[in-house]
């Protein structure tokens, strides 16, 4: 075990429709949008330049698309544990998270189920995310369907 | 309240984008661009990078051990997916990589930002695999007017395969490509 890194699981069995996701804080400064192409390879100025942010119309650089989906991944996998795999993600962008904002996360289970399509009986939750900025305004609603493994013995 | 302006993810080649009427671009519905090929293995240290950008302690990104036990070996986070297609923007006597299917949309509108993606994710991304991806242009909306300006909704399908053909991920790709108005003025 590595000290710091989460190894922590939950399984499909102790899932009830209806719980709550723990919400996630996270600062973004400007060097955290910086990383954003340094991470990603995606070197669109709006994630770098601000005057280019500014001939936008926007007030300054923004965090790309891949640090949203990564933040929603994050969000369902801090819940649902290493052992858990998203299946599939649908995400809208509404608004932008720009240097110096807050993101927060939050999410809802909506439906426990299981589906037979691949052939096995895969055990599924799909939760319902949102990504919001400090302001409470909605910039990236989701919603993820997340495997889950069973409780072993169950 | 800001405008929604997250740009495009850019690949190979960048978002420059053809000019055309809205019939020029509904002719080119159905058209699958040349499958991309990699021309590198996903990598342990980018995830790692990526991960730390994110603040994503999951032990299947950090722990070799762990996710071997787990899924065969260190996977990628999901949100990486584009990433490992991407081509260099220069590299020794190579042409310039061809642009992404929707900068290839003839629409006379100047600008483009992404308003939506739908992933669905078959197997886990593992250190050490190639991948491809196929992109079909699916479908262009008539004129739509919006708070950014007026402009056509487009989307793109992609299925992202290993070197062997074994499907990894579907990804539907939804854009605005519009003209600022009023509207969208801030």
């Amino acid at each position: 075990m590595i000290p710091g890194v989460d190894y922590s699981q939950r399984y499909w069995d102790d899932v009830v429709e209806g719980d709550e996701l723990p919400e996630v804080r996270d600062e973004i400064t400007y060097r955290r949008v910086i990383m954003n192409p340094a991470t990603t390879w995606d070197y669109f100025p709006g994630h770098h330049d601000p005057e280019y942010a500014r001939s936008q119309g926007q007030p300054t650089i923004y965090i790309n698309t891949m640090h949203f989906l990564g933040f929603i991944d994050r969000l369902a996998t801090d819940w649902g544990g290493p052992a858990s795999f998203i299946a599939r993600r649908k995400m809208s962008m509404r608004n932008s998270i720009y240097a110096g904002d807050t993101m927060v996360g939050r999410g809802r289970v909506t439906r426990k189920y299981t589906d037979e399509s691949a052939g096995e009986t895969r055990h599924l939750v799909e939760l319902d995310l949102s990504v919001e900025n400090q302001h409470g305004e909605v910039c990236a609603p989701a919603v993820v369907h997340l495997r889950l493994p069973r409780r072993p013995g169950a | 309240m800001s405008s929604s302006l997250t740009a495009a993810p850019p690949g190979p080649g960048g978002t420059e984008l053809v000019t055309g009427t809205y019939e020029d671009a509904l002719a080119m519905v159905g058209t699958t661009r040349e499958v991309t090929f990699s021309s590198h293995r996903v990598t342990w240290a980018l995830i790692k990078y990526f991960c730390a950008m994110v603040r994503d302690a999951n032990a299947s990104y950090w722990d070799e051990e762990f996710a071997r036990a787990q899924w065969g070996g260190v996977v990628s986070p999901p949100a990486l997916l584009l990433t490992w297609v991407m081509a260099p923007e220069w590299s020794p006597g190579d042409p310039l990589p061809a642009p992404m299917l929707l900068g290839r949309v003839p629409l006379p509108d100047p600008t483009v930002i992404s308003v939506g993606t739908d992933m669905e994710f078959f197997r886990p991304i593992r250190v050490g695999d190639r991948l491809n991806a196929e992109e079909t242009l699916r479908e262009v909306t008539p004129r739509k007017t919006t708070r950014l300006g007026s402009g056509h909704f487009l989307s793109t399908e992609s299925v992202y395969r290993l070197g062997d053909g074994t499907p990894v991920a579907r990804y539907v790709h939804e854009l605005f490509r519009f003209t600022p108005g009023e509207a969208g003025a801030r």
